[in-house]
């Protein structure tokens, strides 16, 4: 299971205090969503060659999942005032990060999200003045587009605001699953001690509703995400289908 | 009052709790217990918080980590669980909290457990984003003083 944090400067902890953490809450691995938190592209080239994690570029990454032998994984949270500016965005970071994510949080960049295939998470899209509903479900549902469930006011916020963030889960949750949209789950920790041990959010989770089973795969989901977009980027894959087999070699 | 008959007596768990805050945070016992109780309110309802009990068996904290026992009732563990998870701050002090595990009885519980401390803390000057700043260091974890307040860090940030 995964968790998916945010590092300083946009948290209160380290990208390594979290994996430090998480590695001792029983994570097999942490998505750093901060863009500065980590080093992105190291220029290794060929790096994938050499086996163990295929198609990762960031070396700080690679020196966190040696260091605390738990999977780190560097991602990027694309905080766009409009979707103009979000595809500007997604097309730089693609090609850089293993894991993308789009701040919804209004009706025009939560659409925006769910259509566009290299966007992989769209995280927060109940915030603010952002809705959900069946046609985005179903666009999410045919881009692959993973919708983030943000336990994060169940766990740190009290009253109205509590209520208000459950109710959409609720609603967001009837939503996706009708439509089997893909899905994360995540307790967007901003600090090492924000953060929660994995039973700790499935039971928390399954206090308010949530299946506890849907809410494990949810996040199992990042793991699965990041080891994707890796098979992707390394040099066995060709296409969707297609793959450098063992027989190359011969030629 | 003569006490009850074996098979009427509640049956409790007992949930061995780890605590995590900054080194600068006090943490009473009353007010971990208020804010357990408060959390179970909030979560389970009156109701809920009833039936689960969560009661502070014992409790300790210094310098940034603390561990308690909490007393719940047998088959509400799960909503036990849950509550604990939603402590988020204890007089406005963040707490970072986990269960550590569940035994059946409290020997059990503080022999498999407790006492699991992460070794002393020292105060000393670390190299942090290229300053030299004061520091809790503990184990593996340093807390750096920064201006905005304490900043979480590991042994990997600092060399």
């Amino acid at each position: 299971m995964y968790e998916a944090v945010h590092a300083r400067p946009d948290g209160d902890a380290t990208a390594a205090r979290h994996a430090a953490t998480a590695a001792q809450y029983g994570y097999e691995g942490v998505v750093v969503r901060t863009r500065e938190a980590l080093e992105p592209v190291g220029n290794a080239g060929g790096s994938g060659s050499g086996g163990g994690a295929v198609g990762d570029r960031s070396p700080e990454a690679a020196a966190l999942r040696k260091e605390y032998g738990i999977d780190a994984v560097d991602a990027v949270e694309i905080d766009a005032d409009d979707a103009t500016s979000a595809s500007g965005a997604v097309g730089n970071y693609r090609p850089e990060r293993t894991v993308v994510c789009v701040v919804g949080g209004d009706d025009g960049l939560n659409r925006f999200a769910v259509e566009e295939p290299r966007v992989d998470v769209l995280v927060r899209p109940m915030d603010g003045s952002g809705d959900f509903n069946h046609v985005l479900a179903k666009a999410a549902r045919d881009n692959g587009v993973h919708v983030e469930f943000d336990l994060g006011p169940l766990f740190r916020a009290t009253g109205g605001k509590r209520v208000r963030a459950l109710a959409d889960l609720r609603k967001l949750r009837e939503i996706a699953t009708y439509y089997d949209a893909p899905h994360v789950v995540s307790a967007n920790p901003r600090s090492h001690l924000q953060l929660r041990a994995p039973r700790e959010v499935v039971a928390a989770a399954e206090a308010v509703g949530f299946d506890a089973e849907w809410v494990r795969e949810g996040l199992r989901a990042w793991g699965e995400i990041a080891a994707r977009n890796r098979e992707r980027r390394s040099e066995a894959f060709i296409e969707p289908g297609v793959r450098r087999g063992r027989y190359e070699e011969d030629g | 009052m003569k006490h009850l008959p074996k098979h009427l007596r509640p049956r409790w768990r007992y949930l061995a709790v780890g605590i995590e805050t900054w080194p600068d945070a006090d943490l009473g016992r009353r007010a971990f217990q208020r804010a357990l109780w408060y959390a179970a309110g909030n979560l389970l309802g009156d109701a809920g918080s009833a039936d689960a009990d969560l009661t502070l068996l014992s409790f300790s904290h210094a310098d940034g980590e603390g561990e308690a026992i909490v007393r719940a009732r047998h088959g509400h563990v799960d909503d036990a669980r849950a509550v604990i998870g939603c402590v988020s701050e204890v007089d406005d002090d963040p707490v970072g909290i986990r269960v550590r595990g569940i035994s059946g009885t409290v020997r059990a519980c503080e022999e498999r457990y407790m006492g699991r401390a992460g070794g002393s803390s020292t105060q000393r000057d670390v190299a942090f984003e290229g300053a030299e700043r004061s520091a809790v260091v503990r184990g593996d974890a340093r807390d750096v003083r920064t201006e905005s307040g304490y900043v979480g860090a590991a042994r990997f940030d600092t060399e």
